[in-house]
């Protein structure tokens, strides 16, 4: 009588430890670790710098971004005065070469009845501000955003949210150099000399800024171990002030 | 008696014991998927979103046309999520809100102003400002695995009001009192079956057809039916009612679309109506539930009419349940189905671009990780410029159609932002909807005087050397190569122009002067070059490399000419801009990547003398079409007997590359110039694109010369134009001309070769 009892008790605790599996808010996917495990193999991508502070930010660079109140007292709030023209006021010599009747090229869009902003970034050129006091509006907005981001550790999400900035203002010098400088928080030294470099093809007539570019490109090249290119790029630094 | 008995007691008791096995072992099942990972969801490929500011190049109906993509409802007034009314040249809209990777945007009301094609003004609804903002990315297609089970989950507060009372009332009344069978249905189900004489209704709980749905095939016998009776109980055991509904919400089937089983409301809602479901009114709500009990017999494109007379059977009882008023329900069936054109979230959308994306994931990661885990995929996909370049694709191919073979002549197309290196469209094939063998990356093709460049940029880096007014002679040639054969190029109109300047063999593609000049650079420099421009594939150093003999494909063509658009700045081209998880956790980015590959002043330069083919070279018929005001750079190319058609040309912020050919590489009636640039012209007309405008470098130098001679000159003068120079190769500044103008040297008079 005893024997049949034992299968029978076993099976109801069985049954009763199944039963009192806690209810509760089921996950609706549980992602596998797999594609974590992804992320750190593909550490290419500056995955593994993500958790790093910013480490040595560029103190001395001076140059920061217009951002009001972005980085309270400490940040050194500098303008770089820009150039009568507009950004990258460069003009394309493309008159015919030739007899041809000469053909002016207006920057902004041709038909009469475009009201064209004369900058092809996008940002609106009011006036005869400087390209400086321009910096208003989005990328003002984004490069804001891309401070508070460094500023609490995330560089992945600063680097992104100034890619956005550059998307929408590609040659605003000041978004390539604050790409610079999250790149090279981020570790990436080479990219970092590349950004400020083509920021620098968009600086023309502007010193304090160019300036700033050279000593970005002579810390990433310090970082990248060639100290002679670092002592040059500083050469230059003081040479566009 | 008594062993009887005892024999009956203790068979009982095993049977009990055998019975209670079975439903532990169906309780283990049960658990085990319904706590775990329910589902595994494809990875979601999304298009860029939107931005909106003020001073965007953006027109209008451009916007309209994204917002109706999007499934925005056109109102009075925006006063829910994907609204928008449209007052002239105001709208207002109320965005959805969306989880990107660097931050999240709000749901907002926003208010837009239209000014010619530009957006002149951006606010929020209640005035305060606003600098930026992102409309919710399009969602263009996903990676699914071979069972091809799709499926957007939602939670159970998103869902639309009248869903989960229309659901109760038309597949389980009971549902809210039932313990997961309804011995009330069964009876009733029986009953009726019994007087018909077949199964016509069946007594299934919501949670015995989840149970059915989740955990068990589609076999109709008795023993799975009971399997499926204890299993359900088991669930309402363990979980409430809640936990049920929702698993029932994401997992119920609702539609096939090709391949795709679609599967759940989330993505029924956004299969059907292109909204959220969140967002649908009480008769779209009663349309998917109806469709439930026959997702393919009640398709709403399929079979409209049954669709909608299913629609509205379900409003009716939803009035004899007092669910809504009779009232409701009449205004409900006056609303036409509502159902869009076809899937706008089908992934046989843009096949081409989605190639893209997928080559590149399955670089960085495995593909369960793509099929399971719900990933989102964002791209720098733009939906308005892949829809303006399939037309222009398909307005020049039917303005070509009246010349003969061009029925046979097939395409690929690829843009890019040569500013930011992103990939904006992909054009795989002349039908641009079908999946198939995608020419813009596997095309390879000779690239013939798409080469050029090239060889004008090696001469150009070499500023004591050559300039754009250096004089090169065009004239017949023979040489030896080192395969022993004879090389005699020719010019295409088999003509000798004689002595040109350096930048008019590049503008007119003159076969003589080009391959003379790239023999005197050498032929291995001059692949030198092609490979600091970004083309990786390894060509023999022989002559004819020199007029293109070497094959790329669309893409690696646009890859080359990035470079020579962004400054000289070589960059990888990207689709994928970041990944994110199925919870919205940042994965993984794919950053900007540039690298300066060649000097500033000779790209300055080359783009001098490649607006110069645009304006007066062989690119010329562009203007015929586009604003002078309009600079454009860019280059013809045509393979031998026209097998190919190419044209590779940017503005400042659009790059694109257009190849026209035949797949069994037969001869085309179409050159570069006839064929190729016509669909790229189309596409810039239809792109509005802003003007090329490298800025000045540092070490270049606008010098007058004058035009016949080439010699310095001044601007009182004559004839003098202006034309760049790497500062110190200028030529030596002429004197003012006063009244009595010196008269041009006889010798230059005589030459006259630029006629």
């Amino acid at each position: 009588m005893i024997k049949w009892l034992i299968p029978a008790l076993t099976a109801s605790v069985v049954l009763g430890g199944c039963a009192s599996v806690p209810r509760g808010s089921i996950p609706v996917v549980d992602s596998s670790s797999s594609v974590y495990g992804q992320q750190q193999a593909g550490a290419g991508d500056y995955g593994t710098s993500t958790a790093q502070p910013p480490q040595s930010q560029p103190q001395d660079s001076g140059v920061v971004v217009m951002v009001p109140g972005a980085g309270g007292s400490s940040a050194p709030i500098q303008t770089f005065p820009a150039p009568g023209s507009p950004i990258g006021g460069g003009v394309v010599g493309s008159e015919p070469f030739s007899t041809a009747p000469v053909i002016s090229e207006p920057a902004g869009g041709g038909s009469s009845s475009v009201p064209p902003p004369s900058m092809p970034s996008g940002i609106p050129s009011s006036g005869g501000l400087a390209a400086d006091e321009q910096l208003d509006g989005p990328v003002l907005a984004l490069l804001t955003t891309a401070q508070q981001q460094q500023g609490s550790g995330d560089l992945n999400g600063a680097a992104s949210s100034l890619e956005r900035a550059q998307r929408i203002a590609p040659r605003e010098p000041q978004v390539l150099y604050r790409l610079a400088e999250v790149r090279l928080a981020q570790g990436d030294a080479a990219q970092a000399e590349q950004f400020a470099r083509r920021g620098l093809s968009y600086a023309s007539g502007r010193p304090a800024l160019q300036a700033s570019l050279w000593n970005l490109i002579a810390q990433a090249r310090e970082r990248q171990g060639d100290s002679a290119g670092a002592a040059q790029a500083r050469e230059r630094a003081k040479v566009s002030l | 008696m008594r062993p009887w008995l005892g024999w009956a007691i203790k068979l009982g008791l095993v049977g009990l014991v055998v019975l209670a096995g079975f439903a532990v072992y169906l309780d283990a099942v049960v658990q085990e998927k319904f706590s775990g990972k329910r589902w595994t969801v494809p990875a979601k490929v999304y298009a860029r979103p939107l931005e909106l500011f003020v001073g965007q190049k953006l027109t209008k109906s451009d916007f309209l046309q994204e917002l109706d993509a999007l499934g925005y409802r056109r109102e009075s007034a925006a006063d829910g999520p994907g609204a928008v009314s449209v007052a002239g040249n105001n709208l207002e809209l109320h965005t959805r809100g969306f989880q990107f990777y660097e931050s999240r945007e709000p749901s907002q009301r926003v208010r837009v102003r239209f000014s010619g094609d530009y957006v002149a003004g951006l606010s929020q609804a209640n005035g305060s400002s606003l600098a930026v903002a992102r409309l919710e990315p399009m969602l263009i297609g996903g990676l699914y695995p071979a069972h091809q089970e799709d499926r957007l989950l939602i939670k159970l507060e998103q869902v639309p009001p009248y869903l989960v009372e229309t659901l109760v009332a038309i597949e389980d009344r009971e549902f809210f009192n039932h313990f997961g069978v309804s011995p009330k249905s069964i009876a009733r189900a029986v009953w009726v079956n019994a007087t018909a004489g077949q199964v016509v209704q069946g007594g299934s709980t919501l949670t015995q057809q989840l149970v059915k749905n989740f955990y068990l095939t589609n076999e109709r016998s008795l023993i799975r039916k009971a399997t499926e009776a204890m299993m359900a109980v088991l669930l309402e055991l363990h979980y409430d009612k809640q936990d049920i509904l929702e698993a029932y919400l994401n997992e119920v089937f609702l539609g096939q679309d090709g391949q795709r089983a679609v599967h759940g409301f989330g993505l029924a809602s956004q299969y059907f109506f292109s909204q959220p479901l969140s967002e649908l009114k009480l008769e779209q709500v009663a349309l998917l539930v109806g469709m439930v009990k026959g997702p393919t017999y009640y398709n709403p494109r399929r079979n409209p009419e049954r669709a909608l007379e299913r629609r509205n059977l379900v409003l009716d009882v939803l009035v004899e349940q007092g669910v809504i008023t009779l009232e409701q329900a009449v205004a409900a069936k006056q609303k036409p189905l509502g159902v869009t054109q076809r899937g706008s979230m089908a992934d046989s959308s843009f096949p081409a671009f989605l190639d893209l994306v997928k080559r590149q994931l399955r670089e960085d990661y495995r593909e369960e990780d793509l099929t399971e885990e719900g990933l989102r995929i964002f791209t720098s996909f733009d939906p308005i410029l892949q829809l303006k370049a399939e037309s222009a694709l398909a307005d020049s191919l039917k303005r070509l159609a009246g010349r003969k073979g061009v029925e046979l002549v097939e395409a690929g197309m690829v843009v890019t932002n040569p500013e930011t290196g992103e990939v904006q469209v992909l054009i795989g094939s002349r039908q641009p909807r079908y999946a198939g063998f995608n020419r813009a990356l596997d095309a390879v093709r000779p690239i013939g005087s798409l080469i050029k460049p090239a060889i004008y940029l090696a001469a150009l880096e070499r500023p004591s050397q050559y300039t754009l007014t250096s004089l090169l002679e065009d004239q017949p040639f023979s040489i030896k190569g080192q395969d022993g054969q004879v090389w005699s190029p020719q010019n295409y109109d088999r003509k000798a122009h004689g002595t040109v300047y350096l930048y008019q063999g590049l503008a007119n593609s003159y076969n003589l002067s080009s391959a003379k000049l790239g023999l005197e650079l050498g032929v291995p420099n001059v692949l030198k070059t092609l490979e600091r421009l970004g083309v990786t594939r390894k060509w023999p150093a022989y002559p004819s490399m020199l007029l293109g003999a070497g094959a790329l494909t669309p893409m690696e063509v646009a890859d080359m000419y990035q470079t020579m658009a962004n400054g000289g700045f070589n960059t990888p081209l990207r689709g994928i801009r970041s990944v994110l998880t199925a919870e919205g956790e940042p994965l993984k980015r794919y950053p900007y990547q540039i690298q300066q590959r060649f000097d500033a002043g000779a790209i300055y330069l080359l783009q001098n003398a490649m607006q110069r083919t645009m304006r007066e070279g062989t690119g010329r018929s562009v203007y015929s079409r586009l604003p002078s005001s309009l600079a454009l750079a860019g280059k013809t190319g045509t393979s031998n007997d026209s097998r190919d058609s190419w044209f590779a040309g940017f503005s400042q912020d659009l790059l694109a590359v257009v190849w026209l050919g035949r797949d069994d590489n037969g001869p085309t009636p179409l050159t570069g110039a006839t064929g190729a640039l016509q669909v790229w012209t189309d596409f810039m007309v239809k792109a509005d694109p802003l003007p090329l405008d490298m800025p000045l470098p540092d070490n270049v130098v606008q010098a007058w010369v004058n035009a016949t001679s080439g010699q310095g000159s001044d601007p009182s003068c004559p004839n003098a134009v202006q034309m760049p120079y790497i500062r110190g190769s200028e030529p030596v500044p002429g004197q003012a001309c006063g009244i009595q103008a010196p008269v041009d040297s006889v010798m230059d008079w005589v030459r006259g070769w630029l006629d």
